[in-house]
């Protein structure tokens, strides 16, 4: 039983710090790992987190946190949930986990190196609890999603896919390698924790968890709930840091930083969330889209954050409105169509009651990204499934590695955004990828994206060479979620079979 | 000749394709080649009569259409719009 009160040792453990005599402060905190902004030590010392938490408050809280996740997925392992589960379902889980849980274990690297370089102590302390969240979060997801292995070997992409070079692994990677694992401990909190959790993760598992729950997906759910509990508190290392460099003169700074990450996952976000919304969340379980999820959670209450800590508002803040109800449309045809470069069963999402419920939240998709599908649910009709597999390559920005697409249809719009460097073009889907890339072209220009790779001779000639280079077998390669049983309508008798839940 | 890249967006589709043409066609081949690839794919047939032209992303004019690829003086990968000539 503790001899004192929490309040009573809390400030004096969190707070304390030494002056180095072994070796300079300068070789223990060297910029390119640590980076003070040339701002003094007691103002680092100033750091206030607005959770605190004890090791052992810490350890008691994720203990109850894990036994309520994994008992109610032990109370669920029986309902054969997967088996029953939609092909929306399915192709919504095998993206989430194929491409989330490497990302959080590679987290804990990033927070390894606040806890190790951070100035403060304080953000040493709350860094260590956010290493110790990345690694549960990699671990409960992949051990969530190895239930599904031996119904549907996808899942074998959760622990394979950051290892390959699939363009979808190559944008992700690329986004969280520059934001989370090439900074200094300062420059990586920020981007991470402000960039990419304060300002995203609601967005993949508040409003998915809400989604889960609807489909009957319990063990789901509550997984993710689990989970954001976590981000909730370790996000919040970004703000406080923000505040310092804001107070010191390093306004500019901080605000570069939240921009360049800002904008690079809301790409990534904009695939996985915006296609995971608005195209494989079964549609008698929807209820936000990702344009009205973005609007109240990140326009509007992020927004309110990043100017309430004394930054502006980004530049680009205006285009992301227009984009949140465009580019995620766009991209969907392409993981549609292009779907055997991807390793899980794309669905089109594109019935007619689902096209409905897409006018209806996006007034003119149909005359736009419509006038798409409209060719491809013809082919269909026609028994052309040849014509819905496009022979030419989309141009991939040099940025994000997704798509360079504009409006589609009746509102045809092409955007395209280049700088040429040394004789090549660089590719931008937007003016902010194009302005990230500006900053520190250096940085940036080195890397190709796999449609570089192409022509450029890195993949050999043949299709099979493509696929091969991306890891991918022929078993690999993603095909239609419903075999095309989808463009008059859901085989509904069939379909009605099949239950979301325990039943 | 030789094998020439250029990034294409034919009127109506969702975004930029690559396609890959020789470095001796002319303009008029690149447009064949685009709705050859594209047109029926993710863009509907054009009415009868319509014309298709080319130009570079961002300039006001076509650019000829018996211009070769390699007097175009063109970047590889450049990004070429193709799109209906409003009639005049």
């Amino acid at each position: 039983m503790a001899l004192l009160k929490m309040e009573e040792w809390y400030d004096l453990a969190r707070e304390t710090n030494w002056t180095p005599g072994y070796v300079s402060s300068e070789e223990l905190y060297p910029k390119p790992m640590s980076n003070n902004f040339d701002i003094p030590l007691e103002k680092w010392e100033a750091f206030d987190e607005p959770y605190k938490s004890t090791y052992r408050d810490y350890v008691s809280a994720q203990r109850d946190k894990d036994v309520g996740a994994y008992s109610v997925k032990a109370a669920l392992a029986r309902a054969d949930f997967f088996k029953n589960a939609s092909p929306h379902w399915k192709a919504l889980l095998a993206l989430h986990f194929s491409a989330v849980c490497w990302a959080e274990f590679h987290s804990a690297s990033a927070f390894a190196r606040m806890t190790r370089f951070s100035q403060s102590p304080g953000m040493r302390n709350m860094a260590t609890f956010g290493t110790l969240d990345e690694i549960r979060h990699g671990q409960i997801q992949i051990y969530f999603a190895y239930e599904f292995l031996k119904h549907d070997a996808v899942f074998d992409w959760c622990h394979k896919s950051s290892k390959t070079e699939n363009w979808i692994i190559i944008s992700l990677r690329h986004a969280l390698d520059d934001i989370a694992h090439t900074r200094d401990a300062t420059s990586a909190a920020i981007m991470l924790n402000m960039g990419l959790e304060l300002a995203f993760t609601n967005l993949q598992f508040v409003a998915l968890s809400a989604d889960a729950a609807k489909c009957g997906d319990h063990s789901f759910a509550t997984m993710l709930q689990s989970i954001q509990t976590d981000e909730a508190r370790h996000a919040q290392i970004g703000e406080p840091i923000v505040r310092i460099m804001v107070e010191n003169g390093k306004k500019k700074e901080a605000q570069q930083l939240v921009e360049i990450a800002f904008w690079r996952m809301w790409k990534q976000f904009s695939a996985l969330s915006g296609i995971g919304m608005d195209y494989y969340t079964p549609l008698e379980h929807r209820e936000n889209s990702l344009k009205d999820f973005m609007e109240e959670w990140v326009i509007g209450q992020f927004g309110r954050t990043v100017e309430a800590l004394g930054l502006d508002l980004p530049w680009y803040w205006d285009i992301l409105k227009e984009d949140i109800s465009s580019f995620h449309h766009a991209n969907q045809i392409g993981v549609y169509a292009y779907r055997a470069t991807e390793w899980w069963r794309p669905i089109a999402g594109t019935s007619p009651a689902e096209r409905e419920w897409l006018e209806e939240k996006y007034p003119g998709w149909n005359e736009t990204y419509g006038k798409c599908w409209d060719v491809i649910s013809e082919n269909i009709r026609n028994g052309d499934y040849e014509k819905t597999v496009p022979a030419p390559p989309p141009l991939i920005c040099n940025m994000c590695g997704l798509e360079v697409i504009g409006t589609a249809g009746d509102q045809w719009n092409a955007v395209n955004h280049h700088v040429d460097i040394e004789d090549r073009r660089y590719h931008f889907c937007s003016e902010p990828c194009k302005w990230i890339f500006e900053i520190e072209p250096e940085r940036y220009k080195g890397h190709k994206s796999i449609i570089d790779r192409v022509f450029d001779g890195t993949i050999g000639p043949e299709p099979d060479d493509f696929y091969n280079y991306m890891g991918q077998t022929e078993a690999e390669r993603g095909t239609d979620g419903y075999n095309y049983r989808w463009v008059d309508g859901y085989d509904d008798e069939e379909e009605g079979k099949k239950k979301y839940g325990t039943g | 000749m030789a094998d020439f890249p250029l990034a294409v967006n034919l009127q109506g589709d969702y975004g930029y394709k690559v396609i890959v043409v020789d470095d001796q066609n002319t303009i008029s081949e690149v447009i064949q080649t685009c709705i050859d690839q594209i047109v029926g794919v993710f863009v509907a047939p054009f009415p009868e009569g319509a014309v298709l032209r080319a130009r570079v992303h961002g300039a006001e004019v076509p650019l000829a259409n018996n211009l070769k690829v390699s007097d175009a003086n063109f970047i590889q990968m450049e990004a070429l719009q193709v799109y209906v000539e409003q009639a005049q």
